[in-house]
């Protein structure tokens, strides 16, 4: 009897909750929700290390200026933002900017030009640690890195500021535009303690939104700040970025429309999405490019005493080139990306229109030419057991991938298969991300694959600069005086135009070089729903300027 | 004999604490000598080199490894775990952000595996062998060997994206802040009923089959027999003679069970994006936050233990004749 009674209450209680469900629809208010796989871990703009919280912090941290990308030149436009204007000296030493008067932080305390030299001395500071410790080297620094404010700045008036750059540095808009923190918050906090400061200083923003609220691990609800001079009365007074991580429910709540925007689709399953009516995909040729990295040091020797050795099966340049010809990127690009990506033959993505150089033709898919050029090389199937040899050494290799992505895990059992054509044996080995990066960085693979973003504006230096000591991303140790030269070049050249042609220069030496396998440039798939108006996806990301979407209520 | 307890509690609070400190110092050297650099992030061509040898010097890693130690256990006697490296701040804070939902999340579940195990479990006895307890005992099997992600997937697919009857995801709505007590409570619940069907169907299949078959068991016992031929009701037989004999050995499952799923229910948390423990661990081993990851096999640890006691405790509660036992 008493069985019976449970359930039917148990029965009441399904058929009563059941229907009064009804899961909340982002179509009901004026905002917008932005599907993000992870939680940001800081919303301080000193600390914001990724890209999603580079994104919110300067919704909430306003810069001096701010940037729209010109498709059609591929570079960055420079707009105002906190600054009205500015103007160069005219021997480009210095510049003055013209701050807006009318800016208050969302505390009622007005923002001056007081806030600017506080935020350069913080960033900068070594205690600090911020993300931008070390990069101010077009100021006056001293030996710690940390700005000289005295020799930087001088102020005119409380918006009006000049920032003298080093005599020979060449100085660039983008390397001195930071999201400004508010002095009077910040000074009261010992700089040691910063990156531990996270609680109240959430409250005082000057940017297009504020922080309404932060469940961690669950949602950031920003609200539009309608005091700020880049608030519209009728665009959205609200955006949320929803954290989901799992890639399909993701996708699950896009077509529901319990979010309405979501970054890094699979191209896989843009002919679903293409089915429902309430959607828009965009497809914007990307920064980012997966390759295989041939190591051109001998892994052992380098490890032990650091010395600058050859690599035993890829130290030659026309291996390298051989392995490339032997690979069918066209098959990857077709079959796993749906053509969403265009194949690489360099380190410039297509999207730098300025300085990519467009007279080099990727490599096709040719084994014969490959099998030849290895042949010239040395390597021979001596005893025609199917695998090629050198003085009595196979060629066979493992290849490296972090595990987690079913991109690189596909393209590697391709690439396993073009290069057994050839004569070559390859073994695939993936390891725990964590893992696979740090024996990357310490060049302690043969071979690998990995992939690089390109940073705006182009910066070639890091990557592929002969001193490894200075630049830990040159993976493949790459080793090139000429390339140097250019790019020691480069960084005192001030013509635009001639930096743009020595960039080409060191393309054209790479690409004969060979010292990675660019397999393809990958675009960045965007999905968002229709209701959302005035959005404009570009290369910087598709929540910039979002302070001017609007929605269909 | 109250006293005899006391120092029986106070034994196995000592222990635990030896058995926790020898768990936090093997993780801390488990971690030192994995692969993996926490400062590895901080390799960007957008960052400066020298960046991350500074957050390297900020964390001691540059130190030798038993100086690192020295300065965590210094640092731990005052109760301070260290600051977590992802989040920047004290890892206790970090925990504390998401273990009352994980304490709560579980408990829901575990009373739900509990109660829905004894439920059917009696059900099926009543029936023994009769057609209800063959549909249950077979459904239950099937129940247990399916993975929670197919149960979680499945459910969003029906009640989510079909229906949509309950939300996919998150612990609440987007716009929950501007509802009352009442209302907030009531979108709670709407996003846990999916979550908590995917972490318990496979638990009230574990305790059914347990249950089950110690039920049947006891009842066939001679001197179920004996009380039956002695005048005594079904009633009273069940309450006072079949359920402690048949519930004792479940209580130190159940025990275990409790304390694992404190420790986080990692797969249901990322599939319904729910903010746990489980999650809260994962990311701290890939990101190699090691005071967080100490931080957390800490809380996990203290709850099993605690876990483990209230269950032997209740155990003595209903078998008079346990107490004995473990008091020796």
């Amino acid at each position: 009897m008493r069985f019976k009674q449970i359930y039917f209450i148990l029965l009441l209680l399904i058929i009563g909750i059941l229907p009064a469900c009804n899961t909340s629809s982002p179509t009901k208010f004026n905002g917008v929700v932005v599907g993000i796989s992870s939680d940001v871990e800081s919303l301080n703009p000193l600390f914001s290390f990724t890209v999603n919280e580079g994104n919110i912090s300067e919704l909430l941290y306003l810069s001096p200026l701010q940037f729209q990308w010109d498709s059609s030149k591929g570079e960055l436009i420079p707009q105002p933002m906190l600054a009205k204007s500015w103007q160069w000296s005219k021997d480009s030493s210095s510049i003055t900017f013209y701050f807006r008067k009318n800016v208050k932080w969302t505390d009622g305390v007005p923002f001056t030009v007081k806030d600017v030299i506080f935020s350069f001395d913080v960033y900068s500071d070594p205690l600090v640690q911020s993300r931008l410790f070390g990069t101010f080297k077009s100021l006056y620094t001293d030996s710690s890195q940390h700005i000289n404010l005295a020799k930087t700045f001088k102020v005119v008036n409380p918006y009006e500021l000049i920032i003298n750059f080093r005599k020979d540095a060449v100085p660039s808009l983008v390397d001195i535009n930071i999201p400004i923190i508010p002095e009077h918050v910040f000074k009261n906090v010992d700089r040691k303690n910063l990156i531990t400061y996270e609680k109240n200083h959430n409250s005082v923003f000057d940017g297009a939104f504020y922080l309404k609220k932060w469940n961690k691990n669950q949602s950031i609800i920003l609200q539009a700040n309608k005091n700020s001079f880049l608030y519209k009365p009728g665009n959205i007074d609200r955006l949320i970025f929803k954290v989901i991580p799992d890639y399909t429910s993701r996708l699950t709540q896009l077509k529901q429309g319990e979010i309405d925007l979501m970054e890094d689709i699979r191209a896989d399953d843009v002919p679903i999405l293409r089915n429902s009516n309430n959607l828009v995909i965009t497809a914007i040729k990307g920064r980012e490019y997966d390759y295989i990295g041939w190591n051109n040091l001998n892994p052992s020797i380098y490890e032990k005493s650091k010395k600058i050795v050859s690599n035993q099966f890829f130290g030659d340049y026309r291996v390298r080139t051989a392995l490339t010809d032997a690979i069918n990127r066209e098959e990857i690009l077709r079959e796993f990306l749906d053509n969403h990506g265009e194949i690489a033959y360099g380190p410039v993505a297509p999207i730098f229109k300025s300085e990519l150089d467009t007279t080099l033709i990727p490599r096709s898919y040719d084994p014969g030419k490959a099998k030849e050029l290895l042949s010239q090389v040395g390597w021979r199937d001596s005893n025609n057991d199917g695998i090629l040899d050198k003085n009595g050494k196979k060629f066979s290799f493992t290849l490296y991938i972090p595990s987690g992505n079913p991109r690189r895990q596909f393209a590697a059992s391709i690439i396993q298969n073009n290069l057994r054509i050839v004569g070559i044996e390859v073994k695939i080995q993936s390891l725990e991300p964590e893992v696979f990066f740090g024996k990357m960085f310490d060049k302690k693979f043969n071979a690998w694959m990995a992939g690089w973003s390109v940073p705006i504006p182009l910066d070639l230096k890091p990557y592929w600069n002969s001193n490894l000591k200075e630049n830990i991303l040159n993976v493949a140790g790459y080793q090139n005086h000429q390339v140097n030269t250019l790019l020691n070049k480069i960084d005192v050249e001030k013509s635009k135009e001639k930096r743009n042609n020595l960039n080409k220069k060191i393309q054209d030496i790479i690409y004969k070089d060979e010292p990675f396998t660019f397999l393809y440039w990958i675009d960045n798939i965007v999905v968002y729903n229709k209701r959302i108006k005035g959005i404009n996806v570009t290369p910087l990301g598709a929540v910039l300027h979002c302070w001017n979407w609007s929605v269909n209520k | 004999m109250k006293k005899q307890i006391l120092n029986t509690i106070i034994r196995r609070i000592f222990t635990s604490l030896i058995v926790l400190f020898l768990l936090i110092t093997f993780i801390f050297f488990l971690l030192r000598i994995s692969p993996g650099n926490p400062t590895q992030k901080f390799i960007s061509p957008e960052l400066s080199p020298k960046l991350a040898e500074k957050v390297k010097e900020s964390f001691n890693l540059d130190k030798p490894l038993f100086k690192q130690y020295e300065s965590f256990i210094g640092n731990l006697i005052k109760g301070n775990f260290g600051i977590s490296y992802t989040y920047r701040a004290p890892v206790l804070s970090v925990i504390w952000n998401f273990l009352p939902f994980t304490l709560m999340f579980s408990l829901m579940s575990f009373i739900i595996q509990i109660g829905f195990g004894f439920l059917l479990s009696f059900l099926a006895v009543k029936n023994i062998n009769g057609k209800l307890d063959h549909l249950i005992s077979k459904s239950s099997l099937m129940i247990y060997a399916i993975p929670s992600f197919v149960i979680g997937v499945s459910l969003i697919y029906i009640f989510s994206v079909q229906f949509n009857l309950l939300p996919s995801s998150g612990f609440s709505s987007i716009n929950s802040y501007s509802l009352s007590f009442i209302g907030k409570l009531w979108d709670h619940l709407e996003h846990l009923i999916l979550p908590l069907i995917t972490l318990s169907l496979g638990g009230i299949a574990i305790y059914f089959r347990y249950l089950r078959d110690n039920l049947e068991d006891v009842y066939n016992q001679t001197f179920i027999l004996n009380l039956r031929a002695n005048g005594f009701s079904e009633k009273e037989i069940t309450k006072k003679h079949v359920i402690p004999n048949a519930v004792s050995p479940l209580i130190s499952v159940a025990g275990v069970e409790l304390g694992l799923l404190f420790s986080g229910a990692l797969i249901t948390e990322v599939i319904f994006g729910l903010p746990g423990m489980g999650r809260l661990t994962i990311n701290a081993i890939l990101s190699r936050d090691y005071p967080l990851v100490i931080g957390c096999t800490f809380v996990s640890g203290v709850l099993i233990i605690i876990s483990n006691l209230i269950a032997d405790l209740f155990k003595a509660k209903i078998d008079k004749r346990l107490l004995k036992e473990i008091l020796n």
